[in-house]
Parts: C-alpha cells; structure tokens; sequence
C-alpha cells in the first residue's frame, strides 16, 4: 500500500473541519484568526495536492492567492484591528460543549440530507473519484453560517463569514476546475468585506439585541 | 462593437460619470448626467432584444429603466436630504458609492453571464454597506453590519447554485442557456431552491429577510429608497433567470405566499413609519415572485407593472418618511401626527405612496397584482389565491391605518420652510404609480 | 485475518492455560500498573513517590479492616463491588488484553457487548451510590450522569467506528486486522477515533485534564460514589477502578494505538507479558506527558471537553460511513 497524493485529500479536509471547531470553541480573538490562518493554508495545500493531480496550472495561482489573501493579508486585517494591550480579547461567555452538539446535530443532518439526496442521484465527475469528499466542504459551510449565528463578536462573525468563503473554494476546487474569473471575484469580495468591515469592527465589538431593531 | 453594445456601456459608467459632474461643482450637472441616462435607457427600447456580452430583453428593459430613474430620483432627493446634515463617511464618498452602487446593479441586469450576475450581486452589498451607514449612528452600523453578514452569507449560499448549474449545464451564458432545451434534474432543482435561499436573502423571502427591516428603517432616506424600489428587484431579477433554468413553480409560489404572510402580520405591529414600510416591500417583493413563478403573458406582465410602479411608489414613501424624519425628527408612527397642517406636499406624497404601495386602483400596483392574481386564478392556485387576498387587505389597512393617522390625527403646526425639491420629489414619485395605472388602462383599452 | 471471518476458539488444555493467564494477568497485575503510574508521576514531579507496590499494600490493608455500612444503605450498596467485580471479570475475558487470539468466553459477546457491559458497571456503580444515602455520593452521582451520557456515547460510537473500519466487531478480529494492515492505522476515522477514545480514556481514569479522582470537594467525581464504603467493600471498589482502568488501556493500545508485536502461538504468549508492559509504559508516559503539560479543567469545563470527543467520534464516524 503506497500513500498517494488523493489519500492525502482527506486528512487534510479533516483537519480544515477541525481548525473550524476550534475556532467555533475558541473564546479568545487572536487564537480564533490564527484558527483561520491556518484554515487558509489547508486549503491552499488542497488546491497544490489538486495541481499535483490534474496539472491545471490555475491551482497553483489559486493556492498563491488564498496564501497571500487569506493567509497573510486578512489575517493582517483582523489582528491589526486588535490593539496591543488587548492581547486577551475574548467574548464572553463562550459555551462549548452545547455549540459542539448543536453543530454536530446541524452539519450531520445537513450533510446527510444534502449527500443523501442531492449526491446519490447524479454523477459527481469529481476529480478525486470519490465523490464523498464534498461532505467536507458542505459541512464547512453549515459551521460557518452556525459561526455566525452562535457568536455576538464582529471577529467571530466575519471568521464564519470567511470559513464559508473557504468552504465554496473548497467546494468547487472538489467539483470542477471553475474558472478562474470567478474565483478571483470570491477573493475580491473577501477583502472588500474585510476592509469595509475593519471600519465596523473600530465602532463596535459585539453585536446585541437593539431595541429600535426588533419586530 | 455595435451601438448597442455602447449605448449599455454608457449606461453602466453614467452613473459613476454623473459622479465626475458633481465633482465639477456644476450645480446639477450630476443630475443632468443621471436624466440622460434614463433618456437613454428609454431609448434602449428600440434595440431591444440584443444578445452579445449583454443580454436585454424587455425584463431587462424595465428593471433598467427603474435603476436609472431611482438613481436619478435619489440623487436629487439626497442632495436636499443632506443639505443642513453632515454626512458620517463624506460626501465624495457618499455619491460615488452611490454612483458604483447603480453600476453593480445595472451590470447585474445587463450582463449575460450568471457567474457575473452573482458577481454584480455581491458588489452590490459592498457598495451599499457604507452608504447605508452613512449616518452613523450606533442603530445604523448595527444594522450595516446584519446587513453585510447575513446577505453575504446568503448570496454566498447562491454561490453554491451557481456551481451547480455549470456543473449541470456546462455554460453560465444567459442567452444560451435559454435557449438549450433543459431537462429537469435533480441537480438542478437544488441549485434553483438554493438560489431561492440564497438570492432569496436579497429579495426579502421568509425566513431570510430579517436584515431587511433594519437595513430600510436605519438609512438615510434616498438610499432606502434605493433599496426597496430596485436593489430587491435587481436581486429578484437575477433569481428570475435563474428560476426560468428550471422551473420549480410550487416551491417558488409557496415560498412567495408564506413570505406574504409573515410581512402582512409582521406589518400588524410595527410602531417606527420606515420599518413600516420595509414590511411593506417585502410584501411586494413576494407577490413579484409569484408573478414571476407563474410567469405566462399575465404573470410577466403583471409582475413587472406591480415592480415599476411599487419602484416608484415606495421610493416615494422613502422620500416623504425622510422629509418627515428631518422635520419632526421622530421614528415611530406615534410621535408624528397633523402632517396635513405642516407638510401638505409631503404629507400628500405620503398618503398617495402609500395607496400605490398597497395597491389601491388604480395605481399601477393595483393592475399589476390583479394580473397576478388572475394569472394565479388561471393555474389553478386558488388556496394560495384565496390566502394571498386576505393577507394583502390586512397589509392594506395596517399601511393605510398608520399612514392615515400620521397625516390627519391630532393638531399640527404650520411649518413655513417645507423643502420644495424633497417634497417635489416625493409627489413626483407618487404620481408616477397612477400615471403607470392609466397608461397601463388606456393602452390595453386602445389595444382592445 | 481477513475482516468478517468467524475467529473459532479451541477447546483445549492451553486455551485454558492461555485464558487464565490472561485473567490473572489483569486482574492481579492491573494494582501494579496504578503504582508504576504513581511511582512514575512523582518521578517527574521530583519526588521521591510510594513504592510500586503501594496499590497492594493499600489492598491488602483495607481488607483486613472492619466493614461499615451506612445507616439506611440498601442491598445493592453492599452487594454492588462484588457484581462490578463480576462484569469486569468477564470483560478482561473478552478483550485481547494479553492474547490475540480467541480464549474461553471470548464468544459470549463481541465490541458492543464489551462496551455495554461497562455501562452496566457504571450503572451499578451510581445506583450504589444512590444506596449509600450519603449527601456527598448523591453529589457525585449527580456529576457522574451529567457527564457519563457524553462519555458512554463516546464510548459507544468509537467502538462503532472500529468496527465500520474492520466491518466486524469482534475485538480480536480487529486486533488482527489492523496489525496486518499498519497504513490502515492512518485512516482519518482511525486517528480520530483513537483521540477521541484517549480523551475518554483520560476522563474515565481521571487523569488530569479531569481529574475526578482528586478528594477536593468541588471537583471530586469518582472519589464521591466510592465515599461511604470503608473496609472490604472499599478494598474491592479500588480494585475494580484499577481493573477498569486496565482494561480501557488494553483496548486502548491493543485496538487503537499500537496493534503490534502480539504473540498468537502457545509457548510463546508468555512474551506477551514483557510487550504489554511496554506498551503500558508507552501509554503511561504519554499521560505524563498529558498530566504534566495541561492544567485541570473546572468542573463546568468537563463537559466541553467530553463535548469534544463525542463531537471527533461521531463526525468521523458519519465520515466513514459517507467515504467507505
């Protein structure tokens, strides 16, 4: 038995979905982004292992670009918005134990119904030849939208926002080489949100129940 | 390169020129720029339908023609709006955003490509989030940053639909993937109830509307009126074409009769006059959809009147609310009364916006969801008929209840200095809608 | 060995031989591990420590003392460590603790079977608990069941995610197997599960990010159910915490973590011993490592983290089931 480059396409997704739990059961800001920088790198590795297996050089220019973007220029972006002396920003209250159920029951209906229905029933040409692989970056999106929805904090918000990022990435990197145009809008779009975002992040830190905004 | 090719060029960077004239200082070159591109968005009528990198047929047609006249609207609108008032994130700033803004949205129509739709769609939300911050409030950041968060989060979610298309289809090109025969499959009836969600977000359907209400009642004024009146459609329009791929007609009408509901008694008990309002397109939205879902010459054409002229109308609504907002400086429906005595133009604007909203006749609202219903009527929808008429009467009477008793109840003061451009503005705009009704009458009656 | 294959036990003089080896084996060398444990801890916590054969002589002391029971405790108080006892007992006989092949009464029961039963210890455990009509063992029990149905649930899905590996759950068979096949070691499934069921290995034990078997009131977990037996019964109690403990940690290195190096054949399953007692070096100095380097969680903060290996074993476990 010879380890092969697709072998390693599922560990490494695994560890993906993991650094999204850690994130997901992390109260404090700085390891959360590091959580997503190391995110970004998995993800990049994933598009170079697909390289390796189709030699469509746009993996290559997609794994530069989520290094450089994700990688190092948001993770600039966020911890840049935390000063020095907040070394230890955290949201309080951070529960993990329920969140972890919650999501579990959440990504594992999610996924088998998606699986279940949707992948059972057409033929996923997907380059690994094993079609059970995009359970991961389903799931991936379903721990990002419920990032966003369990967490108060706009860090926390826009990390979920960029875990589903990742997860479309992975997504389509997994299903078909997309052109590369509208993997750059993906990008684009990103760093738009962060930059505009790092204006709302200065005004303010967590999000509660306003008053004048119900009903 | 055809003229037509650059007259939809021109009309995608006017806005951003009309930019360039306010830079000049010119007074009112910005608006003399904006008017000439609804000029040339009605003239766009002879070239239609054109095929190429764009794709315009006569849908298209009317959403650009409302986006170029919204923009043009509430540019003027703002230019008053803000006159006395700083604006939190400068005004350069403030009307080239607003000015990339009507780009996004117009490339989202004109552009024949879903990817780049997708694409439009997100600039969209970049390009408003600051606008609708702009004044800078804590209620409003807070209701940018939902804003921002949960309609990235769906229109990402659509991201997925259209993967799933290409990967169906093989093409994201409009005008061939129209013109293909399409059998239905699984594959795709996902990607279309995906889109659903996730354009969905945008358009206002239930349960993913819920930035909607915050994003309307927290900005200023013009940009509300922005957003109810073609940002949704702009987003609807997209969700169109997407939903013409396959059509999942009960999922869409169902989706469209449930939102309806929740708006209507959503509308039961709001207490701030903007947020009202917002209730009220999410309302229209929805009955759009279904218009569109049904589709068949009423449906379409049902649906694009009741857009064209809630477009106008509900701006229209935005435009008074904001002028009363500025005059009396109080959100909620309570605190305002006697407008009749203190602001006659606005306050008539208000009352005959809100008749267009709601579809009283013969605004052209009201042709538009007649069709609608008897388009409805036509396929046999009489449950879905029978709920949406008793929801829409109750969303009309909570709207007309409130409005009614702002503009008459209670004692109000003269107030000699009532902005003639702003309340200008907002009788144009709700007069539109009855112009659209009788020339809606008149031309069918002359067809007949 | 292939997966799926029915393992047959010889009826013979050395299966009998090579069964009460390994229930010997268990039950009277697992007090000696807990001492090496100790003996090693202080080690490297600069003491100087008890001897290794301090659980004995505590053993043995505590038998020899006079027997309490509390005022209004039941029958199952007094008659719980001698069935728990009992369970335990056949469990070392089910498990390949020492030998990998099959031994008399591996049949009665398979991977699932094993599990259950040591649910059904630690029912009885928390019902004696309850008999003992003691406030600081109700304390405890009430801690116990809002952790244990994390914990059993773990316990239960790593046992499934075994078994989907191998598509057997027999214990030996999937000794074999994954010997035979040391790549399957890397299996995503494999890896997770085996974190996840060292993190229940270290709850269970009470090893240090729990801790529950410290006396300190506002963290003590397991110390509270075993609080009112003195005596005999306290002596057997013990015991059965030691037994348990040795047996996830066989299931541990034999199932998860180091399949290897067993001996199947007669004369040569006395070399067994000296492998299992490295292999139970290697799993002591691992805790070390973990006891050492990690600070004890509070007591709300058990549950995230049982949380945290139901959360691994469950996902991977759908996993495997999605990608197999």
């Amino acid at each position: 038995m010879i380890l092969t480059a697709e072998d390693l396409l599922i560990p490494i997704s695994s560890l993906i979905l993991i650094t999204a739990f850690y994130m997901q059961g992390q109260e404090f800001i700085r390891p959360m982004i590091r959580g997503q920088f190391v995110q970004s790198i998995l993800l990049a590795v994933v598009s170079v292992i697909m390289w390796y297996l189709t030699h469509d050089i746009d993996f290559i220019v997609l794994a530069v670009l989520i290094v450089v973007l994700r990688g190092f220029l948001i993770t600039y972006f966020l911890e840049k918005g935390i000063r020095k002396d907040q070394v230890h920003l955290h949201e309080k209250h951070v529960s993990v134990a329920f969140p972890f159920l919650i999501s579990l029951v959440f990504v594992l209906t999610a996924v088998l119904i998606v699986y279940s229905v949707v992948f059972s029933s057409i033929r996923i040409e997907s380059i690994t030849g094993n079609q059970g692989i995009l359970v991961f970056p389903l799931a991936l999106f379903f721990q990002g939208l419920f990032l966003i929805a369990s967490r108060r904090t706009t860090y926390a918000q826009i990390m979920g926002y960029i875990e589903e990022e990742n997860a479309i990435v992975l997504f389509a990197v997994f299903l078909l080489p997309i052109p590369l145009l509208i993997e750059a809008s993906v990008f684009l779009d990103v760093l738009a949100l962060v930059v505009i975002s790092s204006v709302v992040v200065l005004e303010k830190f967590t999000h509660e129940r306003v008053e004048e905004l119900k009903g | 390169m055809n003229s037509v090719f650059l007259l939809l060029i021109i009309t995608l960077i006017f806005p951003v020129v009309s930019y360039l004239g306010y830079l000049s200082r010119i007074p009112r070159l910005d608006s003399a720029i904006s008017l000439a591109n609804v000029a040339l968005a009605l003239y766009l009528y002879e070239f239609i339908p054109y095929v190429g990198t764009f794709y315009v047929d006569f849908t298209t047609w009317v959403f650009i023609l409302m986006v170029t006249s919204i923009h043009l609207l509430s540019q003027v609108y703002a230019r008053s709006y803000f006159q006395n008032h700083k604006i939190g994130i400068g005004e350069n700033l403030f009307y080239l955003l607003m000015g990339l803004f009507t780009t996004s949205m117009l490339f989202s129509l004109e552009i024949n490509n879903l990817g780049l739709m997708w694409v439009g769609i997100e600039a969209t939300t970049i390009s408003s989030a600051l606008l609708l911050m702009a004044e800078k409030s804590e209620t409003s950041a807070e209701a940018t940053w939902r804003y921002i968060v949960i309609v990235s989060a769906g229109v990402t979610f659509a991201f997925i639909s259209i993967i799933l298309i290409y990967y169906s289809l093989g093409t994201l090109q409009i005008s061939s993937i129209l013109g293909m025969k399409i059998v239905p499959s699984l594959t795709l009836n996902v990607a279309v109830a995906i889109a659903l969600i996730g354009f969905g977000t945008k358009v206002g359907v239930f349960p993913v509307h819920t930035w909607l209400p915050d994003a309307h009642s927290e900005a200023p004024s013009p940009i509300s009126a922005m957003f109810s009146g073609v940002l949704l459609p702009t987003a609807l329009y997209v969700l169109y074409r997407i939903y013409q791929i396959d059509p999942l007609r009960d999922i869409f009408v169902w989706a469209g009769v449930i939102s309806v509901i929740a708006a209507s008694l959503f509308l039961g008990y709001q207490t701030r006059y903007k947020r009202m309002f917002a209730y009220s397109t999410m309302e229209n939205m929805n009955l759009a959809l279904i218009g569109l879902a049904v589709g068949g010459p009423y449906g379409l054409i049902g649906a694009l009147l009741l857009l064209l002229s809630h477009s106008f109308g509900k701006a229209g609504a935005f435009y008074s609310s904001g002028s009363i907002l500025r005059y009396t400086g109080n959100k909620k429906i309570e605190g305002v009364h006697g407008l009749w005595k203190s602001m006659p133009k606005t306050s008539g604007a208000l009352l005959m916006s809100s008749f267009a909203v709601t579809g009283t006749p013969p605004f052209g609202t009201f042709f538009g969801e007649f069709l609608i219903f008897y388009a409805l009527f036509s396929i046999h929808y009489y449950a879905q008929l029978v709920i949406l008429l008793f929801f829409i009467m109750a969303a009309f009477i909570s709207v007309n209840y409130n409005v009614t008793k702002m503009v008459f109840s209670g004692e109000g003061e003269k107030n000699g200095n009532e902005d003639s451009v702003m309340s200008g503005i907002a009788v144009l705009s709700s007069v539109i809608p009855l112009l659209i009704g009788i020339i809606y009458v008149v031309v069918t009656t002359v067809a007949l | 060995m292939t997966p799926g294959k029915r393992m047959v036990v010889n009826i013979d003089n050395i299966t009998l031989v090579e069964t009460l080896l390994q229930y010997f084996f268990i039950v009277g060398l697992s007090p000696l591990f807990a001492g090496i444990f100790s003996k090693v801890k202080s080690m490297v916590e600069s003491k100087k420590g008890p001897s290794i054969l301090q659980p004995y002589y505590d053993l043995a002391k505590l038998l020899k003392k006079e027997t309490l029971r509390p005022k209004g405790s039941g029958i199952v108080f007094i008659y719980a460590p001698y069935v728990i006892f009992g369970i335990y007992s056949l469990i070392s006989l089910i498990i390949p603790a020492l030998i990998p092949d099959p031994i008399y009464f591996t049949a009665s029961t398979d991977f699932l079977g094993g599990a259950i039963m040591l649910l059904l210890a630690a029912f009885i455990k928390i019902a004696a608990a309850f008999g003992s009509n003691s406030n600081y063992s109700a304390l405890g029990v009430s801690r116990m069941l809002s952790f244990n149905f994390l914990a059993e649930g773990t316990l239960i899905t790593v046992f499934f995610a075994v078994s989907l590996i191998t598509s057997t759950n027999n214990p030996y068979t999937t000794n074999h197997f994954l010997a035979a096949n040391p790549l399957q070691n890397i299996s995503v499934v494999h890896i997770f599960s085996t974190l996840a069921f060292f993190m229940l290995f270290l709850y269970e034990t009470g090893k240090v990010p729990v801790e529950s078997e410290g006396l300190m009131e506002f963290g003590m977990i397991d110390a509270a159910t075993n609080y009112e037996y003195s005596g005999k019964l306290l002596a057997i109690s013990k015991w059965n915490g030691y037994i348990k403990q040795f047996l996830l940690g066989s299931i541990l290195l034999n199932v998860f973590l180091v399949p290897w190096w067993l001996n199947p054949t007669f004369p040569w399953v006395f070399l067994n011993i000296p492998v299992m007692f490295a292999k139970w070096l290697l799993l002591i100095g691992i805790v070390l490592v973990v006891e050492t380097t990690l600070a004890k969680l509070r007591l709300f903060r058990v549950l995230d983290y049982l949380a945290t290996a139901f959360a691994f074993s469950i996902l991977f476990l759908i996993f495997t089931e999605v990608m197999l």
